[in-house]
């Protein structure tokens, strides 16, 4: 606009080529226009008068045509707004001179808007159309208000365009994720009296979501964002439905406009535990254990679980007659990283004969796991249970070779 | 060492590979499993890959480690379509299970031809195997009797142009109806035709995998079996005590020890002899002459040579240039399936005609 104003102070001559183009263009088209009028074709002549901006005229109780707008340009234009029962509002742009502008009321009727001239904020109306319609009304611009805004505003319309963004697609529950609106008014007229309706998502806490917006000007943006705490959403993907907002116009007309859909996944959190398991492995030659012999006992505790344990001690539950006869039966371990184990060992003499059974704890925390095992001891009695004990080794690691063996090719 | 995967697929394929396990055990009978150990040639995997679990549990020799079902209760029932869609369905599962037995040199794929999984699972095999692992792929497709009927036909006439499309190393035919010869009824058929393809089978292992001079590799076999139209058989023969060397390789060539029909001399594209024996009767002048001949009738001719104790045995396994018995295969297939066709669009007919005869009418109770 600047550059064009620049361009008439400083050209006059150019303007003057450019007024003297339009002129000659109107004279070539001009006879048509005639031709056109005289044939009948946009019907007999309704109105044709001087409307300032604001002013505007009614015609058969239905349609209301008011000049919104007046432009000494290049071509000389005025904007009208025009409206009509069932229909809905137009706006037009008529150049002076050009064909005359066709408007459809409901019923199908044809009207026609020409420009004859215009001055300032003054323009000259002239209305066709069926016979026998009549102006049955006339419009002024209030003079209280300044200049045209008013019946400019009369016509604007707000349109928001939201979008939203989250700054995760995939949370853990205890998150929180930051959810964004970017609102756009891509109108022209302000958006009034927004209310933001943002549908709820099971198991979550929105934190500072708005429900009502201030205004938002035409071509203003705004941004608005809200925490949403995923509280105890069950893990999945969940679809978070789109974000309404409803708005008026300053007329007070209603819009709505809704933002897209997204998507989130809710993951289980990860709880980070250690978990212990002890394991007791005695070892003795041939499956019996001689009374007053030492043998070897193998403890062993696994960190099976995800965290580092703290402190974890060992408890030892002895028959009677059994004793430590070297080592450490009850070490602490100050911590076991996951995945990690503690391995040690002990020698323990048993002095009766029979089934033995050794209980083992191992305490974390405020938790404990135990494990047992059992052996036999036998009176040292070699003598008579040698021969036996010749023929069964062998006569039993066959029968387990040979079960073992069935198993690997039984399907 | 040479690693090997043998895999056999559906009913016919899971029977010969527990019978490569049961000649690795000596063949000694049932108890072997109990108290002797498997003794490949080279290292050899195998596992058997069947749709019906009946199949696998029928196995013997093979470590229930080994038989993997692909769940879809009590197979295919002949119908390939159904078969290369469970095929899809679990190939995940399927290429996982090989994956676990590490990297191979060579592949062998054992199927029939004539049912539904063996034969819709090869020829998909043979292609996800290629993308998978580079190692030479060699299928062994076995034949039907003749007399199965159509649907074998068709089946086996669409497995083996799949399997060709899918462009393994090579394809080496065992034909059920030619071996019939062996026995009286079907099942000791069966075994004997199993155990014959797979203690020829084991003989090859032997030979590609032997670091003795003369022998034949990886090398060899593939460009034997790149011969001709990329289809082949095996022939044996193993010499009666006196024959010369010359005799026991031409005894090779003859059709009795072939597992497939082939006029060798006038269809054999290239081939490789293995031979194997006592030092004492391996005249290798008299085999590097009789190789000589050989060639100038059936074309390249490679050799190994594995000196053992007991008599001498002669493997040979050879590509066609033309194979008139699938030939005659083919054209049996197009007519089963022409026939097939007609007939159903008979009984289809009338059925229809059956139904005009109440068009109109309305049932009166
Ligand atoms: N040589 C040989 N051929 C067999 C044996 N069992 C079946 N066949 C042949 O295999 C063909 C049938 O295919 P199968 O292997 O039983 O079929 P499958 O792959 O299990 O497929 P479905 O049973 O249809 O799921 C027929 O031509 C049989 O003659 C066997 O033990 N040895
Ligand atoms: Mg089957």
């Amino acid at each position: 606009m600047a550059q064009q104003i620049e361009d008439k102070q400083n050209h006059p001559t150019a303007r003057g080529l450019k007024r003297l183009a339009m002129a000659a263009i109107i004279v070539l088209i001009s006879p048509l226009i005639m031709i056109a009028a005289a044939s009948g074709d946009y019907g007999e002549q309704i109105f044709e008068q001087n409307l300032r901006v604001g002013e505007g005229i009614e015609i058969e109780h239905s349609v209301k045509i008011e000049v919104v707008d007046t432009s000494t340009d290049i071509i000389d234009s005025a904007r009208f707004r025009v409206s009509s029962y069932l229909v809905p509002v137009r706006m037009l742009t008529i150049f002076q001179g050009d064909m005359p502008t066709e408007y459809e009321t409901y019923s199908g009727a044809r009207i026609y808007l020409e420009v004859v001239s215009v001055y300032g904020e003054t323009a000259l109306l002239r209305v066709t159309g069926p016979d026998n319609w009549r102006v049955t009304g006339y419009y002024e611009a209030e003079e209280t208000e300044t200049g045209s805004e008013p019946a400019a505003e009369a016509v604007t319309v707000p349109e928001l365009e939201i979008k939203r963004t989250l700054d995760m697609t995939s949370v853990e529950q205890g998150q929180l994720v930051l959810v964004t609106f970017k609102i756009k008014n891509d109108g022209n007229g302000t958006a009034t009296g927004i209310e933001m309706d943002e549908p709820l998502l099971r198991g979550t806490y929105q934190e500072g979501c708005p429900a009502t917006l201030g205004d938002i000007a035409a071509g203003a943006t705004v941004r608005v964002n809200y925490d949403l705490k995923i509280v105890d959403t069950p893990s999945g993907t969940y679809e978070l439905e789109p974000t309404l907002l409803n708005y008026k116009s300053e007329s007070g007309a209603s819009y709505s406009s809704e933002s897209s859909s997204n998507t989130l996944v809710v993951t289980a959190k990860e709880v980070l535990l250690p978990e212990l398991e002890i394991k007791i492995t005695i070892e003795s030659g041939d499956d019996v254990i001689i009374c007053g012999d030492r043998f070897p006992a193998t403890v062993r505790i696994d960190n099976t679980g995800n965290a580092t344990s703290g402190r974890a001690t060992i408890k030892s539950h002895l028959p009677d007659d059994v004793r430590v006869a070297d080592g450490d039966l009850e070490p602490v371990y100050e911590s076991i990283k996951p995945g990690d184990y503690e391995e040690y060992e002990v020698m323990l003499i048993a002095y009766e004969p029979g089934k033995h059974v050794i209980k083992m704890d191992v305490m974390w925390a405020d938790k404990e796991a135990s494990a047992s095992a059992e052996f036999w001891a036998e009176r040292s009695s070699l003598d008579k249970y040698y021969p036996h004990i010749l023929a069964v080794v062998p006569i039993g690691l066959l029968v387990v070779g040979i079960i073992r063996r069935h198993r690997e090719y039984s399907y | 060492m040479l690693n090997i995967l043998v895999l056999g697929l559906g009913q016919c394929g899971n029977r010969i590979l527990d019978s490569i396990n049961s000649e690795a055990f000596g063949g000694n009978g049932t108890f072997a499993k109990y108290y002797s150990n498997q003794k490949f040639p080279a290292s050899v995997k195998t596992i058997a890959i069947n749709t019906a679990i009946n199949d696998l549990k029928g196995l013997k020799y093979t470590l229930a480690k080994d038989r993997f079902h692909v769940p879809h209760l009590h197979g295919v029932g002949a119908n390939r379509t159904l078969g290369k869609k469970v095929f899809e369905d679990n190939k995940e599962l399927i290429m996982g299970e090989i994956d676990k037995r590490g990297s191979f040199d060579l592949i062998f794929i054992i199927t029939s031809t004539a049912g539904g999984s063996g034969s819709s699972f090869a020829p998909r095999l043979v292609e996800e195997l290629k993308a998978a692992y580079n190692a030479q792929i060699i299928c062994i497709a076995v034949l039907p009797f003749r007399e199965e009927g159509s649907i074998s036909l068709q089946n086996t006439a669409f497995c083996i142009k799949e399997l060709i499309e899918e462009k393994p190393n090579g394809i080496l035919l065992v034909d059920n109806q030619y071996l019939k010869k062996y026995a009286g009824d079907i099942k000791s058929a069966y075994d004997k035709i199993n155990a014959t393809t797979a203690r020829r089978l084991l003989f090859l292992i032997e030979a590609l995998n032997s670091e003795m001079l003369m022998v034949t590799d990886l090398g060899d076999l593939k460009t034997v079996m790149n011969g001709g139209v990329g289809i082949g058989t095996m022939g044996f023969y193993e010499s009666n005590n006196g024959n010369t060397v010359k005799a026991t390789i031409l005894g090779s060539f003859k059709p009795s020890g072939l597992l497939f029909p082939a006029n060798v001399y006038k269809e054999g594209a290239r081939a490789m002899l293995i031979i194997k024996g006592d030092k004492k009767y391996l005249d290798l002048d008299l085999i590097n002459k009789t190789i000589e001949e050989l060639s100038t009738e059936v074309g390249q001719v490679f050799k190994g040579v594995l000196v053992k104790k007991g008599p001498s045995k002669v493997l040979s396994l050879f590509t066609l240039n033309s194979i008139p018995e699938l030939d005659s295969l083919y054209a049996s297939a197009a007519d089963a399936i022409r026939t097939e066709k007609v007939k159903r669009e008979e009984s289809k007919r009338q059925l229809d005609d059956a139904f005009a005869c109440i068009e109109e009418l309305e049932p009166i109770y």
